[in-house]
């Protein structure tokens, strides 16, 4: 296809290049509108962002890959959105549209002509996404290897980026209405986040459309070691990168102890397909043990043991209340046993809360929980709770226990890499698939429902025992229904049966709510609206493994349209 | 003996609110095999439906009866306008997609729900109900039970509601037209059945009757909250299940033995397990066990594997 | 040598007898046809021979040991089958589906996945040898990688074939193998069934096609009504009088019970 310079395509261009001026120009006429809106020349903040979506979208046109029409949409919707809603808050706390300097609006203006020029050209002539791959020469290995490096590279940049971003942490409490919530300094620093996030968003939107994202996950599926390698080194540097700050480090490991348990998760609903609503409460078992058996002064047991002997002995108990709650129960029909999950979860719940020695036997402390869990230590000497200092960057001891959750996620990771591509994982998703058919090919289903299920909660009580140490304190409330939900949030947003998926949406469940904080109280209002948005726009999740991407989209190779046809039927 | 009749009067009292519930989880997933996770906040919607038709729109001195009426009638509206947008913007466009991606909508929906309620609805929560049936009205039912008016009002409430919902289903074209629908949509189809009104009917019908045990809850306890349509839920749900899913008897004699379960056991358990305390595990408890020896519930049919 | 031998095989659901007190023998390497009007009962007397029903009474050995119970102990003992509906796993690929049918005849657990001994992968790479070898035999070989659902409708069927092959079948039921399939796809199917009887493999099919049933099988059984009308040489059959009155329908047919289809 010839490159049209028709005049919708000038329109693009034109509206790229002022879009682009814009952005080194002052946004902003005042000081304190966070973001650095003041400055003539390099752009920060959401600046940097409307600058990068305006340069993919005229790159994208004039290039002209797979996908073209697309691609251009999505960036330059976002550099539209973004614009616009900074340009409005940054009126909104300066107190008048007369505070916004040229420079934004030239940006808006811009990225309107774009975006129009975006939607007056013709998407009908787009032609297929493909894969790309480099061309078969000499350099191809090695390049493919610096690519797959720089992907992690760039991930954790990413990762880095959005944690750095400023939230204000004013506690939210029930009695909190909308009305003595914002402030306006939570619209300022939210500003920078939702232009992060929605930057982000817009360039997945153009990678994924033009086929860039489908090429690039390819070539890392080829450097497998590459990508573990890297994956590894970027982990490793995360705290590095904080100048001694522990604040996105417990966020870091907190995020790391949930992607365990959505992995663990991702057993049994990703390739078994069972539906477990009540998975953190396995998590809670292995959590309490941790902590009654870790020396607190608040645990009724005064018995201090080793802690590698409390990860195994944890999963172990774990196991055993999965095969106890699985083995009666894995007859059932799907939703019947979601329900039985989510009744053992509540089970839980109300059973730690009771066993205070005054309601039941004492073990749990009741509604108040295990405090104070002491720290971890090592054979040696080392103890968790000390700061370090290592090439001369300042490590909080927090650090230790981010490095104790790489190898957790990692092992767990492992196992179920491994477990998906065996005899196993295969018979797992055969039941998925179609359970008759399953047990006719010689697949004893329920005996390994029920092992999906023990394995399932055997990884989550190994997540507790490690989640119980590093948040130091196992309370009934961190084991509700509404954890249960978030972490199948995680894994069905991230992507069913994958472990970037995973991984990736326990970052994003666990993030959202965390750094939509300027929103206060309206931070779980929107969550439920990212939930529901995020299942009519993309059921399959963010990282589908293929065979689900197949199953979302079969409709659409055949129609061409994103809804099933009407009247289909769950 | 008196106390155990007394219990027993308080677990009907309980388990009416969790029946009217149930009706609407057990229509909907009959229909299309969807657990609505957030009609345990069309519930609460009911009720504050109902409050605010109270606080904002009646004028004072309005008669007790009429005021009843209309703010039932206004918790219906709110129940029945949620249900529909739910069901037409959430919902619907999922219907071809595997039946995890609308169960996290249905999670989605809830929380939205229930904070929108919470953030926007005016004054603090938990928000006080108009105490419009005395609750120190006591009747006598004889040997020393009783039972206060409120109560009595949800249970007839209830009954009403269950009679006239089965005999809709029973009888009338719709109703017929919603079973057919049930046993085979793709068939009901090529008979002429619009199967999206029906879906959306099982809707309107289950908020209804979500919205009476909303304001019969608010008359009772004299307080709204907007958490209350959660715990609320998973116990109706239970009930829907304990009778057997998609099964409207079921959903009744479930939600009647849930409630009076909770209430004996709080009763009657043994030391220490008995109280207030452990009251919602028992409920599960016996879910579990009704499930390890009737694995479709109490009325459920049994779900014939296709070969 | 005797492979099956089913004895007075009765099913019930409630009041309607699906199956009455059919007996079939099957002897190795044989090829035995199974024939009926719609709703004779052929079907559910497969699902009892492969534990999808219980039978209500009778009694069915394999080589001798009596088969009861779950559907994969049974395929363990021997016995593989294929859908009428076709029932393959249909988000996996050819290959996977044909792999899943080693499941009985492997041994690897948690453990051994996760710790990728020797063992295991020697196991993994015969499976995928038995599974690309049954590809080729049914010739799916060229698809090996599609998904099973984006097969077209007669290579599914073959597929389902292989699949039921990995799991090493001393008998192998086969419900309706050609229905929907075109004249050149049936007589692919023919080969294919002579080349798996060419095994040593016994196969006892359900067809409706009789120019098919007669020119393949060594024998066939007539079920009508839930019972066995009579059983002989394919000669023996079709010039019986009562098949053809059965099929024409002259018996009284208001009181025949209904075949379970799904």
């Amino acid at each position: 296809m010839s490159r049209d310079l028709s005049p919708k395509s000038l329109l693009g261009v034109a509206g790229a290049v002022a879009t682009a001026v814009a952005c080194f120009l002052p946004w902003s006429l005042y000081a304190g509108f966070p973001g650095k809106m003041l400055n003539t020349g390099f752009p920060g903040g959401a600046r940097m962002y409307v600058l990068l979506l305006a340069l993919a979208a005229v790159a994208v046109l004039l290039l002209d890959p797979p996908g073209r029409v697309r691609g251009m949409r999505g960036a330059a919707v976002w550099a539209l959105v973004i614009s616009l809603l900074t340009a409005l808050l940054i009126g909104y706390a300066g107190g008048g549209l007369g505070k916004v300097a040229a420079g934004a609006w030239i940006a808006v203006a811009g990225s309107a002509a774009l975006t129009a020029s975006a939607y007056l050209l013709d998407s009908s002539s787009d032609r297929d996404r493909r894969v790309w791959s480099l061309p078969d020469a000499d350099w191809r290995m090695p390049a493919e290897i610096v690519i797959t490096l720089a992907m992690a590279g760039l991930a954790l940049y990413v990762f880095v980026v959005g944690l750095g971003i400023p939230t204000s942490n004013v506690a939210s409490g029930p009695d909190h209405t909308f009305r003595d919530a914002i402030s306006l300094n939570d619209v300022t620093n939210g500003s920078e986040f939702l232009a992060f996030l929605f930057g982000i968003i817009g360039l997945f939107l153009v990678a994924g459309r033009i086929g860039l994202t489908a090429s690039l996950g390819a070539i890392t599926q080829r450097r497998r070691p590459a990508l573990v390698t890297g994956a590894t080194l970027a982990a490793i540097a995360f705290p590095f990168t904080q100048d001694g700050s522990p604040y996105a480090l417990r966020i870091a490991a907190s995020i790391g102890v949930f992607a365990a348990a959505a992995v663990g998760l991702n057993v049994v609903v990703g390739l078994a397909g069972l539906l477990d609503l009540g998975y953190i409460a396995f998590f809670g078992v292995g959590a309490y043990f941790a902590a009654i058996y870790s020396g607190s002064a608040t645990s009724p047991i005064h018995v201090h043991l080793p802690f590698f002997l409390v990860i195994v002995l944890g999963a172990l108990v774990a196991a055993v209340f999965g095969f106890v709650l699985g083995a009666p129960t894995l007859r059932l029909r799907g939703d019947y046993l979601a329900i039985v999950t989510l009744g053992f979860g509540e089970i839980f719940r109300i059973s730690v809360n009771n066993l205070d020695g005054q309601s039941g036997p004492s073990l749990t402390n009741g509604p108040n929980g295990i405090s104070n869990i002491p720290d971890l230590g090592l054979p040696g000497g080392f103890s968790f709770g000390d700061n370090h200092h290592l090439f001369g960057v300042p490590l909080p001891f927090q650090a230790n226990y981010f490095f104790l959750e790489i190898v957790l996620v990692a092992a767990v990771m492992v196992a179920f890499l491994r477990l998906s591509d065996s005899r196993i994982g295969r018979a797992w998703v055969a039941i998925r698939e179609d359970e008759l058919a399953a047990a006719a090919t010689g697949i004893n289903t329920t005996r390994l429902k029920l092992l999906a299920f023990g394995l399932g909660a055997t990884l989550a009580g190994a997540a507790g025992t490690v989640d119980a140490h590093v948040v130091k304190v196992a309370a009934p409330d961190s084991f509700t229904f509404i954890e249960s939900t978030l972490l199948l949030a995680a894994v069905i947003l991230g992507g069913m049966g994958t472990v970037p998926g995973a991984l990736l949406g326990a970052s994003v469940v666990y993030l959202l709510p965390e750094q939509l904080r300027f929103l206060h109280d309206l931070r779980l209002l929107v969550f439920g609206l990212v939930l529901i948005l995020m299942m009519r726009l993309r059921p399959e999740g963010l990282v589908p493994s293929k065979r689900r991407q197949r199953e979302f989209h079969e409709r659409d190779d055949r129609s061409g349209a994103l809804d099933p046809p009407p009247g289909a039927h769950a | 003996m008196q106390l155990f009749m007394q219990q027993l009067v308080n677990g009907v009292v309980l388990g009416a609110t969790y029946g009217l519930v149930a009706l609407g989880y057990t229509m909907v997933y009959g229909i299309v095999q969807l657990i609505n996770f957030a009609h345990g906040e069309i519930f609460m919607l009911g009720g504050f439906g109902a409050l605010f038709t109270y606080t904002v729109l009646l004028p004072s001195g309005t008669p007790v009866v009429l005021a009843l009426i209309l703010m039932l009638l206004g918790g219906m509206a709110v129940s029945v306008t949620a249900a529909v947008i739910m069901e037409r913007f959430a919902y619907r466009p999922l219907r071809g997609a595997p039946r995890l991606a609308p169960l996290i909508t249905a999670l989605g929906v809830s929380i939205f729900l229930q904070e929108l309620v919470r953030n926007f609805y005016p004054a603090k929560s938990p928000r006080p109900f108009p105490q419009l049936i005395p609750p120190d009205y006591l009747i006598n039912l004889g040997g020393g039970v009783t039972i206060n008016a409120p109560k009595l009002v949800t249970v007839i409430a209830a009954v009403v509601g269950m009679v006239a919902l089965s005999t809709f289903v029973r009888r009338s074209r719709t109703g017929r037209a919603m079973q057919a629908t049930a046993q085979d949509p793709d068939t009901a189809r090529l008979m002429g059945i619009d199967t999206d009104r029906i879906i959306v009917t099982a809707f309107v019908l289950g908020a209804s009757l979500a919205a009476v045990s909303g304001l019969s809850n608010g008359l009772q306890f004299g307080t709204v909250d907007p958490r209350m349509g959660a715990l609320t839920g998973v116990k109706a749900f239970t009930a829907a299940v304990l009778g057997g899913i998609g099964n409207i008897s079921g959903a009744v004699l479930g939600g009647f033995l849930l409630g009076i379960v909770e209430v004996m056991a709080t009763q009657y358990a043994p030391s220490p397990l008995s109280g207030g305390a452990w009251a919602n595990a028992w409920g599960f408890v016996v879910l579990i066990l009704v499930l390890v020896f009737r694995p479709n519930g109490l009325l459920g049919e049994r779900v014939a594997a296709r070969a | 040598m005797t492979v099956l031998e089913a004895t007075s095989v009765t099913k019930r659901f409630g009041g309607l007898v699906a199956v009455n007190d059919v007996s079939l023998t099957v002897s190795e390497g044989e090829v035995v046809g199974l024939i009926g009007p719609n709703g004779a009962g052929k079907t559910t007397f497969f699902n009892c021979l492969t534990g999808m029903e219980t039978p209500t009474s009778g009694r069915v050995t394999f080589k001798g040991t009596p088969l009861r119970g779950r559907p994969d102990l049974i395929l363990k003992a021997g016995v593989a089958r294929t859908f009428q509906n076709i029932r393959l796993f249909p988000n996996m690929t050819a290959v996977e589906n044909v792999i899943v049918g080693r499941h009985a005849r492997t041994s690897a657990g948690v453990l051994s996945a996760i710790g990728r001994g020797p063992r295991y992968r020697r196991e993994e790479r015969e499976s995928e040898e038995v599974a690309r070898d049954l590809l080729a035999f049914v010739g799916l070989g060229h698809v090996r990688n599609e998904l099973a659902k984006s097969l077209p409708y007669g290579d599914q069927r073959r597929l389902e074939i292989a699949r039921a092959l990995a799991t090493e079948p001393g008998l192998l039921l086969l419900d309706e193998p050609t229905a929907g399939m075109n004249p050149n796809e049936t007589a692919a199917a023919v080969s294919l069934v002579k080349k798996i009887q060419g095994r040593g493999i016994a196969v006892v099919l359900i067809e409706h096609d009789m120019r098919f049933v007669f020119g393949l099988c060594d024998r066939v059984a007539v079920l009508v009504q839930g019972e066995k009308l009579l059983e002989g040489t394919p000669a023996e059959v079709q010039s019986d009088e009562r098949v053809i009155a059965a099929y024409l329908g002259k018996p009284p047919e208001d009181a025949g019970p209904k075949e379970k289809n799904p």
